[in-house]
This record gives C-alpha cells, sequence and structure tokens, in this order.
C-alpha cells in the first residue's frame, strides 16, 4: 500500500531528490505536503482503495507521515 | 519578424494570463505585472547580486527576450540588443525615505511600456541610508508568483553547483504535460465540464464591491501585517473552519465578509473569486519560467454571509467537490482552447458572463509560507516581503496573501479611483476582526 502512496506522492506532489531516502516517518508536511496536495491525495486514496475518508479526519496527525496513512487508511479499510 | 528570432512559443496558461493583460491594457493600465518586494535589513552584497542576475539571463536567456505575435500565436523573441535588467534608485539625502520608497514603488508598478518592448523581468533596487527593498517585476505571460520565488532561490543560492540544479531537467508545460494524460474524448468530457460548471457559477450575477463609473487610473496597495501571535490565532481558526485543506478559502470568506459589511451599496447576488492553483511539484525547482497554473473559483451566495460557520462550510464543500469531480483539470482543455481565440474574444470569456457583466468580485492569489536559508538573500536579512499585481476593472481589487517569519501578510492592490486608500484602511480594520474570528 505505502508503495503505491509513494509513487502517487513522489510523482505528482513533491519534489524529493532522492525519493528512496525519504523513510516512512519523514515529514510530509514539512516536505512541502501543501492543501491542494493532501486534497489529491485524499482523492487518490479513495478511488484506489475504494473508502471514504470523512473530511472531519483531514488532520495533520493522519497525513504527517507514510505511517499515519497507512494507519488511517487500515482504520476505514477493515470497517 | 523572422521565425529565426523565436526562442518558444507561450504555453496554454501564458496565453491565459496574456489575454489578461491585454484586458489590463484595454483597461489604460500598464498590463498584468506582478511584483515582489523584498525589504533588507541592511543593503544586501550588489556586485554579487548583478552577477548573478547576470547568470540569470544567461542560463534562461528568455528573460532577454521580447513576446510578440506572429500569425494567431505568441511567442518570445529575440531581441538586437539585450535590456537591461538591474536597476538601481538611490534615495536622496533630502527626502525622507518611506515616501520615496513607497513613491519608487507606485512609479515602477505603473509603468507603462509597450508589450514587445517590456522586459520579461526587471531588478529594481531602491536604497537609501536606512531603507532597502528589492524589487522585482515581472510581466505575467514570463512566469508566475512561484516561478519568481524560484528565480529568487536561484539568486540568492551561494553553491554554484546548487544553482546548476535550476531548472533541472527541463520539461515540457506543465499544462501541456497535465493535458496529455487525458486522451482526447476525455478532454472533450473535461472542456464541458468545464464550460458548465462557469455557467454554473454564472447563474447567480457577482457583486462588485467597487462599482464606481470614474475611468481607472494607477493601481496602488497597502500592506497588513499580522503579528505572530495572531498570524498563529488565524491559522487555527482557519484549521477549525475549514479544516488543513482549505487555509486559503478562509482568507476569501474573511475578505467576502468584510466587503459585505464595508460596501452595503452594491448589487449583486454572490462573491465569486478566481484564484489559481499550481502544477508544480511542491519544492521542484523547474520549470523556473511560464505559468504553470489552473483556475478555480470560489463562490458564496450572499444570503450565507451573515453565518460565518455556514460560509466556510459552504466555500470547504464547495472546494472538495471541485477537485472530487475534477473540475479544476477542467479548465486545462478551457485554456488550450481559448489559447486559440483573439485575446480580446479570450479576454471577454474569461471575465464576462453571458449577460455580459463581470464574473470576479476580487482575484485571489495565496503563495503559503516563504522560505530562505536563514532568512537571507545575499548576506543580508529580508526583514519583510510582499506581493502585488495589476488587475482588471472591475473588479479593480486584488487580495493576495503569503507568510513569511510566522507573520501572515495581506498585500491590497486595488485601482485608483474606483477606491483610495483610506476605504482600503478601514476595510483592513473589518478584515482583520474577521481573521481574528472578533467580528
Amino acid at each position: 500500500m505505502k508503495t503505491v502512496i509513494r509513487d502517487f506522492i513522489f510523482q505528482e506532489l513533491i519534489f524529493v531528490t532522492d525519493p528512496k531516502q525519504f523513510s516512512d516517518d519523514d515529514d510530509l508536511l514539512e516536505a512541502g505536503l501543501d492543501s491542494m496536495g493532501i486534497m489529491r491525495l485524499i482523492i487518490f486514496i479513495e478511488e484506489q482503495y475504494g473508502i471514504t475518508l470523512p473530511d472531519t479526519e483531514i488532520e495533520p496527525d493522519n497525513v504527517q507521515n507514510f505511517n499515519a496513512l497507512e494507519q488511517w487508511i487500515l482504520k476505514h479499510k477493515n470497517k | 519578424m523572422s521565425n529565426q528570432n523565436i526562442i518558444e512559443r507561450i504555453n496554454p496558461a501564458d496565453s491565459f494570463t496574456l489575454a489578461m493583460d491585454q484586458e489590463i491594457r484595454n483597461d489604460g493600465l500598464p498590463g498584468s505585472y506582478g511584483c515582489f518586494a523584498l525589504e533588507f535589513i541592511s543593503s544586501p552584497n550588489i556586485p554579487v547580486l548583478q552577477s548573478r542576475i547576470k547568470e540569470l539571463s544567461e542560463r534562461f536567456p528568455i528573460i532577454l527576450s521580447s513576446l510578440q505575435q506572429h500569425g494567431k500565436h505568441f511567442f518570445w523573441c529575440k531581441r538586437e540588443k539585450a535590456p537591461k535588467l538591474f536597476f538601481q534608485h538611490h534615495c536622496p539625502s533630502n527626502q525622507e525615505e518611506d515616501a520615496f520608497h513607497k513613491d519608487q514603488i507606485d512609479s515602477l508598478i505603473n509603468y507603462r511600456k509597450n508589450r514587445e518592448d517590456i522586459s520579461p523581468m526587471e531588478f529594481h533596487f531602491i536604497t537609501g541610508s536606512q531603507k532597502h527593498t528589492l524589487l522585482i517585476r515581472w510581466i505575467h505571460p514570463f512566469c508566475d508568483a512561484r516561478g519568481t520565488e524560484l528565480i529568487l532561490k536561484f539568486l540568492c543560492t551561494d553553491d554554484i553547483n546548487l544553482r546548476m540544479k535550476f531548472g533541472t531537467p527541463e520539461t515540457k508545460p506543465l499544462v501541456n504535460i497535465q493535458l496529455e494524460k487525458y486522451r482526447w474524448w476525455q478532454r472533450i468530457n473535461l472542456f464541458f465540464k468545464g464550460k458548465n460548471f462557469i455557467k454554473k457559477l454564472d447563474t447567480l450575477p457577482s457583486i462588485q464591491p467597487l462599482t464606481n463609473t470614474n475611468a481607472p487610473k494607477k493601481l496602488n496597495f497597502l500592506i497588513q501585517r499580522l503579528t505572530e501571535s495572531e498570524s498563529q490565532q488565524v491559522t487555527q481558526l482557519a484549521r477549525k473552519h475549514v479544516g488543513i485543506t482549505g487555509t486559503s478559502l478562509y482568507y476569501i470568506g474573511c475578505l467576502m465578509r468584510a466587503l459585505d459589511t464595508f460596501y452595503t451599496t452594491h448589487q449583486g447576488e454572490a462573491y465569486c473569486v478566481p484564484y489559481a492553483f499550481n502544477l508544480r511539484k511542491q519544492r521542484a525547482v523547474t520549470p523556473m519560467t511560464g505559468n504553470h497554473i489552473c483556475a478555480l473559483f470560489a463562490q458564496a451566495p450572499r444570503n450565507i454571509l451573515d453565518n460565518r460557520e455556514e460560509l466556510f462550510n459552504y466555500l470547504k464543500k464547495q472546494n472538495h467537490d471541485m477537485i472530487r469531480n475534477q473540475q479544476d483539470y477542467a479548465f486545462l482543455p478551457l485554456m488550450w482552447a481559448g489559447s486559440w481565440l483573439s485575446l480580446n474574444d479570450y479576454g471577454k470569456v474569461l471575465r464576462l458572463t453571458d449577460s455580459g457583466s463581470e464574473r470576479s468580485s476580487f482575484w485571489f492569489s495565496d503563495i503559503g509560507q516563504l522560505n530562505f536559508p536563514n532568512n537571507k538573500f545575499i548576506d543580508s536579512e529580508i526583514k519583510s516581503i510582499f506581493h502585488m499585481c495589476q488587475v482588471t476593472t472591475p473588479p479593480g481589487l486584488a487580495f493576495l496573501s503569503c507568510i513569511y517569519k510566522d507573520r501572515l501578510t495581506f498585500s491590497y492592490s486595488f485601482i485608483e479611483p474606483l477606491t483610495n486608500c483610506e476605504q482600503i484602511k478601514m476595510l483592513q480594520d473589518i478584515v482583520r476582526l474577521e481573521l481574528l474570528g472578533q467580528s
């Protein structure tokens, strides 16, 4: 799951010199993920995994890094 | 003009901003300028700045070109003689410095020149014994605000190896790359989606707060800088009302409410605000030049403005729906199709509803957080930054925001005599209360 999300983020939303060096705990917001990027990411995730991520849960804690994103997605995927 | 002089053809997003340049010129104003002003604590190293500007022009020679029409289309073309890019303006010892700086900026943002003759970008260093400002002025088809930010970063990067990374790898315009992701029938679908979206917007006549029958004379600007703690408070309120994905909508909503409180005599049923989003990847150092933007709209009916909660929920839902329905990318084929129209026809399509009234209530741009290493620009600390832009009349008002050193800065670019400094100052007071949730 993380690979798919990583590819989307690095291909479409954020430029990093070497994506392989970007760990699952590194801060995506610090790396430049902005509001428009978060919206695009959420829509991508919803389409990719057939889930709905509630607007009320769009908060820094859930999108801060790849691990947090995965936890957030799994929470809704397993519902 | 011979084809040998052509450097490159402008892209569909450049055409979009060029149509606005024509509209602004049709209003008797100088054209679609964007400006950044960097205010320094002390003077930066001028010889270094000059040599970096020279290096910039060698790496990106388009900065020395002339924008010319060739048949139906516009092209960046070589000039016989390279234009001067860097200018210095010294405050005479008998003049008051604040007034000198303001006068210089006023005259630079209102400077009139033919489109073919004007340099795509100029750097003006305004200096005195106490105050030092670098004003960067560009014409909008040359680049967008994010491109100018990249150019500033190029200029203040000391390591030549890092400077070499700017603009590489060279890419096609991002608008074209994005369009190529769609097959032809998908583009047609998007085209009609975009058209229908605008048709829906146009069912509510837009409010024109600055309606005034006097002919536009000049652009003026006022800056509103919040303190760090006020900025923090605004960020928290924005997060509460519109979430982390809609900070810009909070600023837009606050200005809508303030305008509705202050300018009470205007007609119309909704505020309609065009704004651009950037197709660049965040942190990417390319493309430097050209426009890589697409338009979006925020619209709010007047009858919900009284209720802050309802207004922000409405704007947030509209924005989410727009992105979920790919309404944002729907404007790409529209921009492509528009680039085949004459500038005057394209300008009308962009600005006017079917009934001939202006669609925009004000223009908006948010460039977000600006970061420079150690807050320095070529050895000199940057005290503050603001930006300005020319705007069509109507609406005659552009509301621009950025964050520098944790302080929110709002720039009000407005056309006189549609409004004036006194009125904008009063409006700023109301906006401030709105932003801080104290209205």
